[in-house]
Formats: structure tokens, C-alpha cells, sequence
């Protein structure tokens, strides 16, 4: 609201993700592979291996190629982008932080000057010191590390930082250590698999594919029991993520593992048994499984963490947890900077309140797209349900604005599809029951399953006892929108959640545990709950 | 009517005295300036005498152009290390302002990061392929020199945007997808002018510093170089007096009388003017010589000084802009007392282990440029 919001066809938050997987697919290749580096030169050299100390003296180039250029500059990729995207947060972050990048800085500084001079000198130094270079690099490297994962793991633990505003709190956070364990074995898994970039095609062929792999198998072996750590010191709300009602998130999970096994399968099979067939095929599909593991990574860490960007502080639109009941009590337009549009009652201001509240995660249309999202809905419907929209799969900050800006929002979200029309027939009645499910009670209700299940509710109800319930909706829960859709539609749905509440199940739903309006307060904001808006 | 619209601070306390965010802001950006120009202005130089050398007749051109080729990249690397400091430290004490001029820019801001990369890789296939001569890398060369000049204007129209809030508003409704530029700035194009021009007369004084240690292996190469770095620095500093007077009729009165009014700023835009007068007289009487003499190494150290100076006056100067909407000594502080004494004594570990590792290196039997 402080700031202009930058409108991009995209979700801000997803172009974040984009520079940030590939930044740290580099960033930990950058830290692994110099391990990988001094390590190997320093046995090569031990056993006046010339096959394997040429493959290093290869392998350092390419290395320096890659994380000197595309690694450093897309850590300032990373900066750039978090400013415009969330200049509040990034704002915070260095206000809390500066200090912890200054240091980093120092370490950043010591490793770029260690990787060019490493890169540089095999024949003008000796081994030995040809080799103090390298580990300072590792060190450096490793340090830097050490110090931004204070940093991005604070954003969702913030621990006692949020009571002290304590510096040192903030940093060694309750996912520090499970985060560092885990963030070091990706590095090692990286290692392998860009070790395999310069493989050598005769000479010592073999030595460093089996060497490669067993850098691989080391992190993958370290990287589950650093992930379960981390997990169990996740809080509640994120845990809640995990129980697979998300469609995203069961994709990540699985994904991540998926990839990662498909990488050591390759590493064991083509590295340590048949290194002839590490053909430079084998070693793309390899690259492409690595950077799968870190996307569905950084997919994950960033989804736990929603709604928010930093815990309890700042919600992921760059709106701060602080501002919102003020926000919700004066409107937007009386508080923010940079508005496109003057007329409260527009579309045009609608939409300019879709991008500041809904941008950073969803576009109008393409990923996470807000069309077909909200497809069936109407203006007054749409206005209603945003005082609810935090209860959507819980993954959404709450509506921060006035009864005003609801009305001129959902003017705007109704206008993206045209209205529903149906011919409703006894053919398809509970094909259009089942849509109007999907528009006025699946965001946050299933029939039959573990998500807020409306089962025991319905289970042997008419569907005109159905209907009956609908005006009460409203008053039934303060989390529950009024329901208005027109009366075919609304015999329809009746229809469609008798049958389905009546259709013989296996298994009685157990309903899950949702972080809501309710319980994310609880959860989340020991300082002050919101008070819900009603 | 439109209020001017200002993103209020962060609600955090800053964690340091603002005199020592001042500090440091002025000390890395000055690195960051000396490494631009050596990385921008030495990729000019390059450029022109790799051309240049094409021809036989020019060995020296030639010869110059390879040993360049190779440092290029890591004039790169420094450029965009100690920029990153500068980017820190000024976002601390004006990121509402430089967030918002970003954002306001956002798509061609962004452009910076593999525009970069472009340049980057660039130079580095350039100190691979210098050697042979090829016209592919000439124009690759040219490609990361351009590239570069593109990204100064993006940096020059960004820095004075954050210090123009009554621009933004309209540019933000014009264009909210971030693809503004501030060309109603006046002061943009001299301002750019100046810089670009600044870096090929840094750089030439670097070089002319440069030659003097070429000397003492090949005296005849090393006076060549001095003798051409000098007048290029003569003839870039000459037109640096003329673009920064166009610069200062450009921006707008009241700003330009800080320098009258304000002593400070006044005291260092006099000194800033002596510096470069008497940078300009060493280097020239250092290198006119028959045999250029140790002047030229202080006409050097001048140059930087001038350069520092320049920069605590552009300080100044965007103080004076700001006034009305910043006041930085009413800032609420609370020094992370611990965190600062950690800070400094790592970067002092830091600039240490660096000096022991380019230490290291000076003992090799090669020196690094040769032996990649
Ligand atoms: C923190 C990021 C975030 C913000 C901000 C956000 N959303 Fe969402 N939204 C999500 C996620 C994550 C989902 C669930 C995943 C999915 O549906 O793919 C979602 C889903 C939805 C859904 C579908 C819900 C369902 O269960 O099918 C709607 C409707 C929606 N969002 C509307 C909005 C509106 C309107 C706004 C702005 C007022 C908004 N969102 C702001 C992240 C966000
Ligand atoms: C914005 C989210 C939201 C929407 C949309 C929504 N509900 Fe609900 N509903 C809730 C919440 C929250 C509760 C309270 C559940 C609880 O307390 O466990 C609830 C409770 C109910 C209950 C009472 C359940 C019980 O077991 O006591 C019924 C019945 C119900 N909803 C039906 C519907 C129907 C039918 C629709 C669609 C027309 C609908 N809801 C749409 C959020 C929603």
C-alpha cells in the first residue's frame, strides 16, 4: 500500500521463484562444488594422480564460468526482484538483517576473489598452495551460506525474534540448523551432478564418475533426516500444508523425492555401475532431475510459508500484518500511496485492488490464474466471500480493505468470466449442481472428503432439505458467506449435495485440520488476533 | 489536487548510526565507481586499441588490448561485489526511495541482471579469444561495451528518479508495468555524459599508473602507454569540466545554490575542483617527459581522491534534493552494538585474507593475468 504495486503479467511471486531456483540451484552448486573441488585435488595430488588432477583443473573453469557470472549475478537477480516485488518485506529484512548481509557480503567478497584466483594460478602455484586457496574459497563459500540461511529461514520461523526484535534471535531461529544440515547435502548432491558436466571421455573416466556418485549418494543420504528436522520444526500452520489436501503441494512432495531419487538411480546406475553410459544424454537428464529437486525445494518452502512472507509481520502481498485492521476500517484508497484509479465504484479500481491484494500470487489468468478460479461467481457473492478469503485452503491473507473496496474487487473478479446461464435439465442436474459446488462451497467444503466435509451435515437429507438450509448459510458461521445464487442453480446444488451426501462411501470422512481465519491467528499472531471482519 | 505521495519508513529502528551507514555507503561506492569505470572505461580502451591493432603497424595497441582482455572479467566481478555493498547500505538509509523510483522502472531495472550476465560472459569469451585476433571478438567485445553503457543509463535514470517523487505518480499511472524511464529529468542526459566520460578518464589514469610499472620490464612499451593514457585523461577530463557544467546548469536552481549556500557541500565541490586540476597537471608533467617520472603516480592517487570527493558531493547533492521529504538524524536508531564490532572484524579478516592470497599469488612463479 506504501508502494507503487509493479504489474506484471505474472504473479510477483512466482518471478521470484523463477531467479530464485535458478540462483540456488547455482548458489549451492557454488558451495558443494568447491568442496568438491579442494577435495578432489587434494587426493589427486596425494597420489600424483595426473587423470584426476587435469579433470579438476577442467572442472575449475567451468565451475568459476558458471558460479562467478550466472551464480553471483543472480543473487543480485534475487535482490532486485524481492525489491520490487515486496519492498515492504525487503525493507524489514534489511532493517533486521543488515548487519547478517554485511557479513555475508565479507564472505562473498573473500569467495569471488578465491574462485578467480583458483581458476587462475594452477601452474603459477604450488599444490600446496594452489590447495590453501581453495579451501579458503570452500570456507568462504560454505560461510556465506551459513549466513543467508539465518536470514531466509527467519522469514518463516522467526522465533523469539518476534517478542525480543533481538538480533541474534532472529538468526539462529528454530530452523536454522535442520535448514543448514539440509542446505549443505543439497550442495553435495549438486556437486555430483554438475560434477559429471566435465567428465572426462577416457582417462580417468571411471575414477570420477564413481567419485562423482559418491558425492551424490552422501547427500541424499544426509538430506531426508536434514528435511525431517526441519519439518518437525515447522510451525503448525505449515505442517497443516503438508497433510496433502493441497494439489500443489502433494505435487511438490512428490516431485521433490521423485527427482531425487531419479538422480541417485542414475548416479548409482551410470556412475558407480556403468560409467560408460554416462553419456552427455545421461548427465542432461541428470542436470534436469537436480533442478527439479530444487524447484520442488524452493516451491515447498516458499508454500509453507503462506500466507505471509515473513511470519506474523508481513503478509505475502507486501501488506503488513499491522496495517490490515486499519486497512479494513478506513479502505484502501484512503490509505494507499500509488492508486490508478480515482473512482471508488470502478472496475478499473477493482482490478487495481485485485493487483495489490491478490498480485503476488495469482494473475488474472495462467498459473494459479484467478479466472477460472473464480468462475461462477458474482459481484455480490464475490464481494461477501472476501471477508472470508484467508479461509480458502488457508493460504491467504485476509482481505485488507473496506466494504467499498469488497464491492469494487468483486465487481472486477465477476466481470473476468460471463454469468453462468444453464438450461437445467433432469439430464444434466447434477452436472450443474456439481459446478455450482465448485463456485459456492469447494473452496472450502468436500461432500465426501477430509477437507471440511459437508457428509454429516446432509447424510440422508432430501434435496429439499438441502435447500432449506441455504438462506441460513450465512448466519451458520461466521466463516460462511451468504448464499445468493439463483434458484435453478441453487435447486441444483441441492440435488447434486444430497446425492453425493447419500452415495454409499468406503472410508467416513475424517475431516482435516485447516489453518483458517481463526486458528491462523491463534497459530500465528500471539500479539494481537485480527478481529474478523463481519 | 494530488499530493506528492512518499512511502513512510520502515517501522524498524535502523540497526546502526547513521553516520556509519553514511560511511561505508561512501567508501563502497566509491570501489564500486573505481571498478566501473575500470571494467567500462577499460572495456572502451580495449575496444579501441583491439581495432586498432589489427593493423600490423600498431603492436602496441595489440599488445595492450591482450593484457586488458584478461583482467576485463575480473573488473566485472568487483564491479557488481562492491556494487552490491553500495546497494545495501543506501537502501538502509533511502530504500523508500529507491524502491519506489525501481519499481517505478521495475522492467528495465530487472533488465540489469542479464543484461549483466551478458556482458559478463561476454568479456570472458573476449580474454579467451583476444589473443587470436578475431573480428567475432571484436564484436562481442562491442557487444559487452554497449551493453554495459546500457546498463549505466538504466542505473543513471534510476538514481535520478529516486530523487524526483513529484514525477512519480503520473509515470506510475502512465505505466505501471515498470517500463518508465525518467526522461523528463534534465539533468539526464549531461549526468549520464558525465559519468561514461568519467570512466575513460579514471580508467586512463589507472592506466597511465599502469604504465609506469610497464617501465621497468619494457621501457619503450611503458612510456607509450603512459604517454596515451595521460592524454586521454587530459582530453576526458577537459570535456568532464564541460559536461559537469552543463550538469549543474541542468539541475534545478535551488539545488545547484547548495553548493553557494551550504559550506560543506561548497568546501567539497572546491577541493573536488582543485584535486582534479592538480590530477590533471601531475599526470600531464609526469608523462610529457622524456623519461615519465613518479608525478603520474600521484597524479593517479589525485584522480581517486577527486573521485571521492565527487562522490560525497552527488551525497550532498541528493541530500539537498530529498530535504524536504527525508530526515535522516531523525531517524530512530538502535545500533546492533555486537552484530557492527562482528561486522568490522571480519572485514578486516576479510581484506587480510584477500592480501594473503593475492600475496600468494605475487610469490607464484607467474603472475595470474599470464598463467590463465
Ligand atoms: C499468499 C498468496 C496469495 C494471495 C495474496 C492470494 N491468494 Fe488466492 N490462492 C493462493 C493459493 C496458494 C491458493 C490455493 C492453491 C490453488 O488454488 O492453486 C489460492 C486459491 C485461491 C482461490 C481458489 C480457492 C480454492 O480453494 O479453490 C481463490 C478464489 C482465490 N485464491 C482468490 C484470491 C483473491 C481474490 C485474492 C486477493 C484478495 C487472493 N486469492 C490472494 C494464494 C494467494
Ligand atoms: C468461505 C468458506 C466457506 C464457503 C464458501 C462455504 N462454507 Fe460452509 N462452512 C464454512 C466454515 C468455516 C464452516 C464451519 C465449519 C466448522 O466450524 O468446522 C462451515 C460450516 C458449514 C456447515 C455446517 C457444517 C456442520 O457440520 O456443522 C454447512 C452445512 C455448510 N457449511 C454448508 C455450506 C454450503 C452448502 C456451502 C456452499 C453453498 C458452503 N458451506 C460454503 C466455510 C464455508
Amino acid at each position: 500500500m506504501n508502494y507503487p504495486h509493479w504489474q506484471l503479467a505474472i504473479p510477483g511471486g512466482m518471478l521470484i521463484a523463477l531467479v530464485a531456483v535458478l540462483h540456488v540451484f547455482v548458489s549451492h552448486f557454488a558451495v558443494g562444488g568447491g568442496f568438491f573441488l579442494v577435495v578432489t585435488e587434494s587426493i589427486a595430488r596425494r597420489r600424483g594422480d595426473g587423470e584426476l588432477l587435469s579433470y579438476c583443473r577442467r572442472h575449475s573453469k567451468f565451475f568459476a564460468l558458471l558460479t562467478l557470472v550466472f551464480g553471483a549475478i543472480s543473487g543480485v537477480g534475487i535482490w532486485f526482484t524481492i525489491g520490487l516485488v515486496s519492498p515492504e518485506a525487503t525493507s524489514t529484512l534489511i532493517h533486521t538483517f543488515v548487519w547478517a548481509w554485511a557479513i555475508e557480503w565479507v564472505f562473498f567478497f573473500v569467495e569471488i576473489a578465491a574462485a578467480i584466483i583458483y581458476a587462475k594460478t594452477w601452474d603459477s602455484l604450488d599444490g600446496r598452495e594452489h590447495l590453501i586457496i581453495g579451501w579458503i574459497y570452500f570456507v568462504a563459500a560454505w560461510m556465506s551460506l551459513f549466513v543467508i540461511n539465518g536470514i531466509l529461514t527467519f522469514m518463516l520461523t522467526p522465533g523469539r525474534w518476534i517478542e525480543t526484535h533481538n538480533f541474534w534471535d532472529g538468526m539462529f531461529n528454530p530452523t536454522f540448523m535442520p535448514s543448514l544440515v539440509a542446505r549443505t547435502a543439497v550442495s553435495f548432491i549438486l556437486a555430483g551432478i554438475f560434477g559429471y558436466i566435465t567428465l572426462p571421455k577416457v582417462e580417468g573416466r571411471e575414477k570420477v564418475a564413481r567419485w562423482a556418485a559418491m558425492w551424490m549418494v552422501a547427500g541424499a543420504v544426509v538430506l531426508p533426516l536434514g528435511l525431517m528436522w526441519y519439518f518437525s520444526r515447522l510451525p503448525q500452520f505449515s505442517q497443516f500444508y503438508l497433510n496433502g489436501l493441497i494439489r500443489g503441494v502433494r505435487h511438490a512432495v512428490r516431485g521433490g523425492v521423485g527427482f531425487t531419487l531419479a538422480a541417485l538411480a542414475i548416479a548409482l546406475i551410470c556412475g558407480v555401475w556403468k560409467p560408460r553410459w554416462m553419456r552427455p544424454g545421461v548427465v542432461t537428464a541428470l542436470v534436469v532431475c537436480g533442478l527439479g529437486m530444487i524447484g520442488a525445494g524452493e516451491y515447498l518452502r516458499e508454500f509453507l510459508r503462506k500466507p505471509w512472507v515473513i511470519n506474523q509481520v508481513i503478509y505475502a502481498n507486501d501488506i503488513r500484518a499491522a496495517q490490515v485492521e486499519a486497512l479494513q476500517a478506513k479502505g484502501v484508497s484512503r490509505t494507499a500511496n500509488f492508486l490508478l484509479a480515482d473512482d471508488v465504484t470502478s472496475e478499473a479500481y477493482g482490478q487495481n485492488l485485485f493487483h495489490l491484494q491478490c498480485g503476488s500470487c495469482h494473475a488474472a489468468g495462467g498459473y494459479r490464474g484467478m479466472r477460472q478460479r473464480v468462475d461462477g461467481w458474482d459481484a455480490d457473492f464475490a464481494a461477501d466471500i472476501l471477508q472470508h478469503i484467508h479461509m480458502l485452503r488457508g493460504t491467504m491473507p485476509p482481505y485488507a480493505g473496506d466494504a467499498q473496496d469488497r464491492k469494487a474487487l468483486g465487481k472486477y473478479l465477476a466481470s473476468l468470466n460471463p454469468a453462468w446461464q444453464f438450461q437445467v435439465t433432469d439430464a444434466n442436474r447434477l452436472e450443474v449442481g456439481e459446478k455450482v459446488f465448485g463456485a459456492r462451497c469447494g473452496h472450502c467444503h468436500t461432500v465426501n472428503g477430509n477437507y471440511r466435509p459437508l457428509r454429516g451435515a446432509f447424510e440422508k437429507a432430501t434435496p429439499a432439505q438441502v435447500a432449506e438450509v441455504f438462506p441460513a448459510l450465512g448466519d451458520m458461521s461466521s466463516n460462511m458467506p451468504a448464499f445468493n445464487a439463483p434458484a435453478d442453480q441453487a435447486a441444483a446444488l441441492a440435488a447434486y449435495i444430497s446425492h453425493e451426501a447419500n452415495r454409499p462411501i468406503l472410508h467416513t470422512p475424517i475431516p482435516e485440520q485447516m489453518p483458517t481465519g481463526s486458528n491462523h491467528s491463534q497459530l500465528m499472531r500471539p500479539a494481537s488476533p485480527r478481529q474478523e471482519v463481519r | 489536487m494530488q499530493t506528492i505521495p512518499i512511502p513512510h519508513v520502515d517501522p524498524l529502528p535502523l540497526p546502526g548510526p547513521v553516520w556509519l551507514f553514511t560511511a561505508l555507503l561512501l567508501v563502497v561506492f566509491t570501489l564500486h565507481v573505481v571498478l566501473m569505470n575500470s571494467a567500462l572505461g577499460g572495456g572502451i580502451w580495449t575496444l579501441w586499441n583491439y581495432l586498432r591493432g589489427r593493423h600490423s603497424e600498431h603492436p602496441y595497441s595489440r599488445r595492450l588490448a591482450n593484457e586488458l582482455a584478461g583482467m576485463l572479467p575480473t573488473f566485472l566481478a568487483f564491479t557488481v561485489t562492491l556494487g552490491v555493498a553500495a546497494l545495501l547500505f543506501v537502501q538502509v538509509l533511502f530504500g523508500n526511495f529507491l524502491y519506489a523510483s525501481s519499481i517505478l522502472i521495475g522492467s528495465l531495472w530487472l533488465m540489469v541482471i542479464p543484461l549483466v550476465m551478458v556482458a559478463y560472459y561476454g568479456y570472458y569469451y573476449f580474454s579467451y579469444r583476444a589473443e587470436k585476433g578475431t573480428g567475432i571478438a571484436g564484436c562481442v567485445l562491442a557487444v559487452s561495451v554497449c551493453v554495459l553503457l546500457g546498463i549505466a543509463f538504466i542505473f543513471v535514470n534510476n538514481m535520478t528518479l529516486m530523487l524526483a517523487p513529484e514525477r512519480w505518480l503520473a509515470m506510475y499511472r502512465a505505466h505501471p508495468n515498470g517500463w518508465n524511464l525518467n526522461l523528463g529529468e534534465r539533468s539526464l542526459v549531461p549526468r549520464y555524459l558525465h559519468i561514461v566520460n568519467g570512466a575513460i578518464a579514471l580508467f586512463s589514469a589507472i592506466l597511465a599508473h599502469l604504465g609506469m610499472r610497464k617501465m621497468k620490464t619494457d621501457a619503450e612499451y611503458g612510456r607509450w602507454l603512459v604517454q596515451r593514457a595521460a592524454l586521454v585523461f587530459a582530453a576526458c577530463t577537459g570535456g568532464q569540466f564541460l559536461l559537469g557544467m552543463w550538469l549543474l546548469l541542468a539541475i534545478p536552481r535551488e539545488i545547484a545554490m547548495t553548493l553557494l549556500r551550504d559550506p560543506l557541500a561548497g568546501g567539497v565541490f572546491g577541493l573536488g575542483l582543485m584535486s582534479v586540476i592538480l590530477a590533471m597537471l601531475l599526470i600531464l608533467l609526469g608523462s610529457l617527459a622524456e623519461k615519465p617520472s613518479p608525478l603520474v603516480h600521484a597524479g593517479f592517487g589525485m584522480s581517486v581522491v577527486t573521485l571521492f570527493l565527487m562522490v560525497c558531493l552527488r551525497y550532498l547533492l541528493r541530500l539537498a534534493y530529498l530535504k524536504p521529504y527525508v530526515d535522516l538524524g531523525g531517524l530512530a536508531v538502535q545500533p546492533q552494538v555486537g552484530v557492527i564490532v562482528l561486522f568490522l572484524l571480519l572485514f578486516v579478516g576479510g581484506l587480510a585474507t584477500v592480501g594473503y592470497m593475492l600475496w600468494l599469488v605475487a610469490q607464484g612463479r607467474r603472475p595470474v593475468a599470464a598463467a590463465r
